[in-house]
């Protein structure tokens, strides 16, 4: 009998476990949902400038033009990380002048940012 | 690794997302979500087609899944332990032959797409426990394809939030697994309640 209700018991606590599981991942999932819009995207190594471009609602040539890199094709997609290596840089150095860019392009000259 | 698997469907579009979705269904454990998302984003840039995209990713999960359900079927048993091993699912593999057994065809469904990280599992668990193969086939191509849709959509849709979007569905996921876990043991729970009252 004390080993049957010792079971139940553990099945009660994992059971509310699994609802307060439920809940705080509902809850944060909530949470980023209605702050999807609001948030910047960082960028990450394996990003094409296009798609960092697309991201921040910038000319993918404004990005090019800020790290010195005139696109080997009509749509480069290499990744950050490909550009780096190419040019010999770190990866971190480039992404904070890909980031620079971004942000002085969101400022117009003399203006606050957008 | 995943930085690179992004890269190259970043920089090599469809054919690249095909054979990252290929090795994923097998047992591979790689960031499908994440990359079917970044897929959507791409089609919103014009950089790759819609149906082109959800044909290659749905083609490639159907692929390694048939890969997978073969290897449980005709591998025997201890090629299917190995490959367990090899993943560091050797301990679970029982388990989920069992769910896989008891969920049937929706179980196949709910794992291709939304319990996606349990897909390669349970083919193998259907394999080994003779799940016919025709019924095994609708279930997968039917999870599969609604996978690579509801993901490239999302990810086209929000094109410009794609990391945003991936941790909201990471969360989410988490949710959908923790309320299905909740409701087995209430399940349990009622039923132990109600014997110990009948005694």
């Amino acid at each position: 009998m004390g080993k049957t209700w010792r079971r139940t018991l553990a099945v009660g606590l994992a059971f509310l476990l699994a609802i307060a599981g439920t809940f705080v991942f509902a809850y944060r999932a909530g949470r980023r949902a209605r702050h999807i819009r609001a948030e910047n995207e960082p960028i990450r190594a394996w990003m094409s400038v296009p798609f960092i471009a697309h991201a921040h609602h910038v000319p993918a040539s404004v990005l090019f033009q800020a790290i010195g890199v005139h696109p080997q094709e009509a749509h480069d997609r290499r990744s950050v990380r490909h550009i780096a290596h190419d040019l010999n840089r770190p990866v971190p150095d480039l992404i904070a002048q890909l980031q620079r860019a971004i942000d002085a392009a969101a400022q117009p000259p003399g203006g606050h940012p957008r | 690794m995943n930085d690179q698997l992004l890269a190259a469907v970043s920089q090599y579009g469809a054919p690249a997302l095909f054979g990252i979705v290929t090795i994923a269904a097998i047992g591979v454990p790689l960031p499908i979500t994440l990359l079917l998302i970044v897929a959507g984003s791409m089609i919103s840039q014009g950089a790759m087609n819609l149906w082109w995209a959800i044909g290659m990713a749905g083609a490639g999960s159907i692929l390694g899944d048939q890969a997978g359900y073969a290897i449980g079927r005709w591998g025997g048993p201890a090629v299917v332990a190995k490959l367990a091993g090899l993943f560091g699912r050797r301990a679970s593999l029982p388990a989920v032959e069992a769910k896989a057994e008891a969920w049937g065809g929706p179980g196949i469904y709910i794992t291709r797409w939304l319990l996606s990280p349990l897909g390669p599992w349970v083919n193998l668990a259907s394999g080994t426990a003779g799940y016919p193969w025709h019924r095994f086939l609708f279930w997968d191509i039917l999870g599969e394809i609604t996978g690579a849709a509801v993901y490239i959509s999302l990810g086209r849709f929000f094109s410009d939030r794609v990391m945003a979007l991936y941790a909201v569905l990471g969360d989410l996921t988490w949710a959908i697994a923790a309320l299905l876990v909740a409701i087995v043991l209430g399940w349990q729970l009622l039923a132990r309640l109600r014997r110990a009252a009948a005694q």
